[in-house]
């Protein structure tokens, strides 16, 4: 199992339970580094004084505040440090909050809680602590020191284990007034059509149905890239234009919706799907060569077979 | 965005932005700026940027490079287009799958459209999904009502979210007894509040502006010192005293 990423305790009332944190997400995207175009050797980076033109070594870099007078404030790591909060190992929780309250915008990064050790005690408390949130659906708030920085979380309950979220401060949620929102209340008829159009495209959610196609396409091109093929790059599209008459567009899609969706379009009609559909296709056909065909190759590829 | 036939212009804008104190690096011995430059490893020669190319490592220490535009050709659609695939039920995605959050606000041309959307999702409580393109790569998005506007999040895909199943845990031989669910039950009661989230300061953020505003001043900047806990075995003997206390 993956090493804890910060152990301590979690602290409610005067109950604590020795707790490890992992992370609730995994990393999986494709990772670059960069190189020399002319020898493919790995680029280095150096830090330079921008004063002197000079290497300077990293104990020899300090953080600088900018400030409105001119010079800026310079901080060693030292200084730097006696900013972070005195309490280390502590989860401590202020409040109860009714999850339903708790908007997911605050929601920054998730991890979860564990029990650390085998103490029979420790375990019961965690059992004890996910069984209350859990029934009361609650989530619980507290505040906590990760890598000098003070955060913010949300304690609740996922997959029947502790899970933590890291939480964003009420300031660094940008306030909607600012946002041009809708214009007028919409007449009953039009509202009611949406609403339908929507029922009869609606499904259960299920994650594991959505791929990450941009990372399948990046191993495409990095595949083709080393067998030396050439990569051709797709040229940008045009914005699309509305509608002008959305009760008609309303209806229409929702006719479309009630008679099996999009999908069932025949095979014929390749030149009405997008590129993305053809490209799906091509990938269940097996194309070679499809991540850099063109709408109209793709389609061509397609009805070729 | 396009729903079946519907097409709704609109617009994107962050919807978090971190106040977090953020410093630049700066030589400690003339407070000058730091400049990162490139160098190969081979040549030990310094190279511009345009010469640079990002490699993939497909075995130890070999890569296969890729121009910027190259790396383009993997973006997927690139029509401005978010396309809303299905809705599902808004409170059935669990938080842990948004990334990103971003709100969508309307263009001029097409504000009662938007209107139409946000009260129909609002009304059914159901969020759209969709992919589109951003900088230059595919995402999917969950587009839910919120405040009055569209909020849209990036979501993880299902194997970059970790599941519970996946981690070691071990449930205790014997459950929490029913004394100790229900004092636990109480503490949380005592500590109930409505959730107002202008109630929590960022006071690491504080903390760091104060070593600055010192050391601005010139005054010597002292080192905190640790504090240790204590770990009380006796949780039912803790609820007790907690709620003695009146919580905390």
């Amino acid at each position: 199992m993956a090493r804890p990423l910060w152990s301590g305790s979690l602290s409610f009332g005067l109950v604590n339970v020795p707790v490890q944190l992992f992370s609730g997400v995994r990393d999986q995207a494709l990772h670059f580094r960069q190189l020399h175009e002319k020898d493919g050797s790995p680029i280095e980076t150096r830090r330079f004084c921008s004063k002197e033109d000079e290497e300077v070594s990293f104990d020899q870099v300090g953080h600088g505040y900018e400030t409105d007078k001119g010079k800026p404030v310079v901080l060693t790591d030292e200084e730097l440090s006696t900013a972070a909060p005195r309490k280390t190992r502590t989860i401590d929780i202020e409040a109860f909050v009714d999850l339903t309250d708790v908007d997911p915008i605050y929601f920054d990064h998730p991890y979860f809680l564990l029990p650390q050790g085998d103490a029979e005690g420790t375990r019961r408390a965690y059992r004890l602590l996910v069984e209350v949130l859990e029934q009361s659906d609650r989530a619980a708030l507290g505040r906590f020191v990760m890598r000098t920085k003070e955060y913010l979380v949300a304690v609740r309950v996922r997959d029947g284990l502790l899970s933590l979220t890291t939480m964003r401060f009420h300031d660094e949620v940008r306030p909607t007034k600012d946002i041009p929102g809708g214009g007028r209340k919409p007449a009953k008829e039009r509202l009611e059509h949406a609403v339908a159009l929507i029922e009869a495209m609606s499904e259960d959610w299920d994650p594991s149905r959505y791929e990450d196609r941009y990372r399948k396409r990046l191993l495409d091109v990095i595949n083709r890239k080393k067998k030396g093929r050439k990569i051709t790059v797709p040229e940008d599209e045009d914005e699309p234009t509305p509608v002008p008459d959305l009760m008609k567009a309303l209806e229409e899609s929702l006719a479309q919706a009630k008679g099996g969706g999009r999908k069932p379009k025949a095979e014929d009609d390749l030149d009405d799907l997008s590129r993305d559909e053809l490209y799906e296709r091509a990938q269940e056909a097996d194309i070679e060569g499809r991540a850099n065909m063109s709408k109209g190759e793709l389609a061509d590829a397609l009805a070729d077979r | 965005m396009s729903v079946g036939l519907v097409h709704v212009p609109v617009k994107l804008f962050t919807a978090t932005d971190s106040k977090t104190i953020s410093f630049r690096e700066v030589h400690l011995e003339d407070g000058a700026p730091i400049e990162h430059r490139r160098f190969c490893e081979k040549e030990g020669k310094e190279v511009p940027y345009e010469d640079v190319v990002r490699g993939f490592e497909v075995k130890k220490g070999q890569y296969v490079a890729l121009e910027k535009d190259e790396m383009k050709a993997a973006a997927g659609g690139t029509g401005h287009l978010i396309e809303v695939e299905h809705f599902v039920p808004v409170d059935e995605i669990d938080p842990v799958y948004y990334d990103k959050g971003y709100y969508l606000g309307a263009q001029d041309k097409a504000k009662d459209g938007y209107r139409v959307l946000h009260d129909a999702l609002e009304q059914t409580g159901r969020a759209a999904i969709g992919r589109f393109t951003f900088h230059n790569r595919e995402y999917v998005a969950a587009i839910r009502p919120y405040d009055g506007v569209l909020a849209l999040h990036t979501l993880h895909f299902a194997d970059e979210v970790v599941d519970g199943g996946d981690l070691d845990y071990t449930k205790p031989r014997k459950g929490a007894g029913d004394r100790e669910v229900k004092m636990a039950g109480k503490l949380v009661e005592s500590l109930h509040e409505e959730f107002d989230p202008k109630r929590y300061k960022d006071e690491y953020r504080k903390a760091v502006l104060k070593v600055i505003e010192q050391k601005a001043a010139g005054k010597e900047i002292e080192p905190p010192e640790d504090e240790e806990t204590e770990e009380p075995d006796d949780i039912l003997a803790a609820l007790e005293a907690s709620l003695d206390g009146g919580g905390r």
